[in-house]
């Protein structure tokens, strides 16, 4: 009796907690971010509706059968029920599954490119960034160069590349990061983009992203990289397309 | 030999077989992903081992259980002067030391179960000598 | 009752007793991480007096945050999940349920036992050598865990230790994993079938043939990181890495490898943590509500295919970890294929219940406790499961939210109903039905506080492993929610004094049990 109240005021508050405005998702500066916002809720109405009805059923069940005296049944099994909830729960699932594909495809199976590639450089506990000069290619880099009081962190030889602290890209325009690590392995996050990819030492993994809306956001390292892990805290700027032609010649004759 | 010895000897199989298993896709997935792979050179000497593990499974075969054992012990003998033999700081080699080592010790197992326990270790005393030439086969001809 | 004992009774005790100590510790790491959270800048003299080192003036540094996460995950994860379920009752049950004399070898058996209380202790002695323990989580992801010193204080001996000690637990549990398998295949009593034993020796039986599979494998991945520490390979460690200015002398290796090797062994652990609580939670719920298990047969393959498809799906750990992104898209169909058996598994507790007469002893209770916390912690693995969601949610609080729930807490439900249930034939006394019901209540609504509000934690984005929140301007304003759920972890810890005392009170002064007192119709009751 009083079970069946506490599971069904305790999933009562789980459920309230989710319409709750405080705690939420940050503002999605991308379409990607806005499709990732779409197929969250569809999940998280699907499993708001199962577990609505699991957590009902256990409770109405807890209350009716309580033992007052009655003969228990002998029921062992229903092979049409079992059959049906088998069936139902696995095309809910294995629909979820696939209707989902579509975000993760945008992010990592299609390409384009004329994106602009910035490569992106992790180490404990801070990130760099380069971009290509006006050359348009990336220079070569020798590990025994790497300076990072002077500014090189990347072991940059040679070339006319631009080498930053903060991530800064064109608004509406595709960017490619090339994302590397020199340590350990790290992980580029950024909320509004709704992406999230680690950096690991010995390979350059790409990450498409096109980010909609000018602004300042943060970028959390977000995979346990050494006792600054908490302290790694990158940060990315989105310009409008012609401030940030600007900044990158600027930064070439410099 | 009983049933549950057997049952029991047939699961450290699969256990030493999963252990192996695991061995070799590090191996084959390191050898595709490095850049810095070189074939290891085996001593013709470790094939002449592999001539002692059958020896002995022959021996085990015809019941003479102490002197398999007595192969198992060279064969572990040879297995570890190879492996200190080999250079850690080499990745083709240094995965042929591990696997010679983890033989190392399950033939040395083995190779003191027949010892003390005669029959009842032949079935794994059998998987043992047939593991070592998967191992030879691996880091002799597929590294 | 001797120390080396090779009975499977005291052995089984021997396991619950170590497990009992591990979560004291466990769960005292833990308060002391969330004490930290919500008080960064406050100097505690009690950790000054633990770790001198680690928390200078009482100030706990963040090496010293990451290593107590570290411990505690490594020590619930493997002394208590893995420990009591399969190794306590287990031990202790299995025999008795199926009608043999003692476990297959009797040796083997206490070997097992006495090679995980070494583990457990190369473990703690991480917290007292040099640099003190590693800090690099329970996974220990190479490269920082494979550098050594150089990554980190912890990241020396602390870390070595770490790794002996779990190649230590890998062998115990290989060794255990014969024992059980051979137990049930071998000795059973005569018209003992498999579709004859109760639905525990299922899960028993299930998971040792997932623990015979999954920790040959760690074990495989443990030998070859130690080697990479020590031995200068680089099986893990790439070429031309920097770590704090010096350039590392290794070539080639594939961090991502590691993490393949370690997660196909660890999520098959989950399901080695869950499963005996499963089958626990299938007797009890059936013993008191005055019905048989409904789908019987259902329930057993719904183990098996859980055992089998477990070693399918272990990449949806690595979605975001640089492997392929087409193989993705495969683990997550299997992934979220795998919640199939599990539904199906609710579905048919509920069924169980339906029609039955329920008597709440304590035991029940936790019982339908662990069902509703089953599906509190089940359904958001259909969010984690997909790929695209994942870009967000990896690595936040939504997943320590839901592993808690439904690895973690569930199956400490399951071990509380097991204890309860079990506890007359263990001690020949009754556990105090009202302290029980009591804890129960408290401890049901204790993790809902705690464990539900961490979700919107990730929702928010909220990383996980991090010693505190002071750098980032989002995570300011989920400051009071990491209050309130510190506070509520605070009543949870609190609670379980009471169950701790009741544990010891009842095995002296607790009611005096008769002969198969909750009328279950298994054999460890009613043999003489």
């Amino acid at each position: 009796m009083q079970l069946a109240i506490l599971i069904a005021a305790l999933a009562g508050a789980t459920v309230l907690l989710f319409v709750q405005p405080e705690w939420w998702l940050p503002e999605a500066i991308s379409a990607h971010a806005k499709n990732y916002d779409s197929h969250l809720l569809l999940t998280l109405w699907v499993i708001g509706v199962l577990f609505v009805i699991a957590q009902a059923l256990l409770a109405v069940t807890v209350f009716r059968f309580r033992d007052r005296g009655q003969q228990a049944s002998a029921v062992e099994g229903n092979h049409t029920l079992e059959l049906i909830w088998t069936t139902a729960t696995a095309v809910i699932f294995i629909g979820l599954a696939i209707a989902g594909q579509g975000i993760w495809a945008g992010v990592h199976l299609r390409s384009s490119t004329d994106a602009l590639k910035i490569e992106v450089l992790a180490k404990q506990f801070a990130w760099s960034y380069r971009y290509a000069g006006p050359d348009g290619a990336f220079a070569r880099t020798d590990v025994k160069a790497i300076d990072d009081a002077g500014g090189n962190p990347f072991g940059v030889v040679g070339g006319d590349d631009i080498i930053a602290p903060i991530l800064r890209v064109p608004a509406g325009r595709p960017v490619e990061l090339l994302l590397k690590s020199r340590d350990v392995i790290h992980n580029f996050f950024v909320r509004e983009l709704r992406i999230k990819q680690d950096v690991v030492p010995g390979m350059t993994i790409p990450l498409r992203f096109t980010a909609d809306k000018p602004g300042t956001y943060e970028v959390p390292c977000s995979e346990l990289c050494g006792l600054g892990h908490h302290q790694m805290r990158g940060t990315l700027v989105v310009m409008p397309p012609e401030e940030f032609d600007a900044w990158l010649r600027e930064g070439a004759v410099r | 030999m009983t049933n549950v010895a057997r049952t029991g000897q047939t699961l450290l199989i699969v256990a030493s077989s999963m252990l192996f298993a695991a061995f070799t896709s590090a191996m084959v997935v390191r050898r595709a992903t490095g850049t810095d792979w070189i074939a290891p050179s085996v001593p013709v000497w470790l094939w002449a081992a592999a001539l002692l593990a059958i020896a002995a499974s022959c021996l085990v075969a015809k019941k003479f259980y102490r002197s398999a054992a007595l192969c198992g012990f060279a064969l572990v003998a040879s297995q570890i002067a190879c492996a200190a033999s080999l250079r850690m700081g080499d990745v083709a080699q240094s995965f042929a030391a591990v696997l010679v080592t983890a033989h190392a010790a399950h033939a040395l197992f083995g190779a003191c179960a027949l010892w003390w326990k005669g029959e009842r270790a032949s079935l794994f005393w059998h998987f043992a000598g047939a593991l070592w030439l998967y191992v030879l086969w691996l880091i002799g001809v597929w590294a | 009752m001797t120390i080396f004992s090779t009975d499977h009774k005291v052995i089984g005790k021997q396991y619950i007793g170590l497990s009992l100590f591990a979560v004291l510790i466990g769960m005292a790491l833990s308060l002391a991480m969330r004490y930290h959270l919500v008080h960064p800048d406050a100097k505690v003299r009690l950790f000054q007096m633990l770790w001198p080192d680690g928390a200078p003036g009482g100030q706990m540094t963040p090496e010293l945050y990451l290593s107590l996460m570290t411990m505690h995950g490594t020590i619930m994860v493997f002394f208590v999940l893995t420990t009591a379920p399969q190794s306590g009752f287990g031990n202790y049950f299995l025999p008795l349920q199926i009608g043999a004399h003692d476990m297959a070898f009797p040796v083997l058996n206490m070997l097992s036992f006495w090679t995980t209380t070494l583990s457990f202790l190369v473990l703690m002695a991480a917290f007292v050598v040099e640099g003190g323990a590693p800090l690099s989580g329970w996974t220990a992801y190479p490269p920082l865990s494979a550098l050594g010193k150089i990554a980190g204080p912890g990241q020396g001996l602390g870390q070595d230790l770490w790794v002996l000690s779990i190649a230590l637990f890998c062998v115990a549990s290989l060794m255990a994993a014969i024992n059980f398998i051979a137990t049930i295949i071998e000795l059973r009593a005569p018209g003992v079938g498999y579709f004859d034993m109760p639905l525990t020796a299922w899960a028993w039986f299930v998971t040792a043939l997932i623990s015979l599979f999954a920790f040959a494998v760690l074990l495989a991945g443990g030998i070859l990181l130690l080697l990479d520490r020590m031995a200068g390979t680089s099986f893990f460690i790439p070429g031309g890495l920097v770590v704090s200015d010096q350039i590392q002398a290794r070539s080639g290796g594939s961090p991502i490898l590691f993490q393949h090797l370690f997660w196909f062994f660890g999520h098959p652990e989950v399901y080695i943590a869950i499963l005996p609580g499963m089958g626990v939670i299938s007797t009890v719920l059936s013993v008191f509500s005055g019905k048989k298990v409904f789908g019987y047969r259902a329930m057993a393959y719904a183990m098996l295919a859980i055992g089998g498809l477990g070693f399918l799906v272990w990449g949806h750990h690595m979605f975001i970890s640089g492997m392929s992104p087409y193989s993705s898209v495969a683990f997550s169909v299997l992934t979220l294929a795998i919640g199939v058996p599990s539904a199906i598994k609710t579905f048919n507790w509920i069924a169980t219940l339906w029609g039955g007469r329920i008597r709440f002893k304590a035991a029940m209770l936790y019982a339908l406790g662990f069902v509703s916390l089953f599906i509190t912690g089940g359904v958001t693995g259909l969010v984690l499961g997909q790929p695209g969601l994942d870009l967000y949610f990896h690595d936040t609080y939504f997943v320590v939210a839901h592993f808690h729930l439904i690895m973690g807490v569930a199956a400490i439900f399951a071990i509380f109903a097991a204890l309860h249930y079990w506890f007359p034939l263990l001690y020949g006394r009754f556990l105090n039905e009202t302290l029980g019901k009591i804890h129960f209540y408290g401890t049901f609504v204790g993790v809902y506080a705690v464990f539900v509000p961490l979700h919107f934690a990730g929702i928010a984005g909220n990383p996980r492993r991090y010693p505190d929140f002071k750098e980032y301007e989002f995570l300011k304003s989920l400051m009071p929610l990491h209050v309130g759920v510190t506070h509520a972890a605070y009543s949870l810890a609190a609670i379980q004094l009471l169950f701790l005392f009741n544990y010891f009170w009842s095995q002296r002064k607790g009611k005096l049990a008769d002969k198969n007192p909750w009328g279950a119709a298994t054999r460890e009751w009613n043999h003489d």
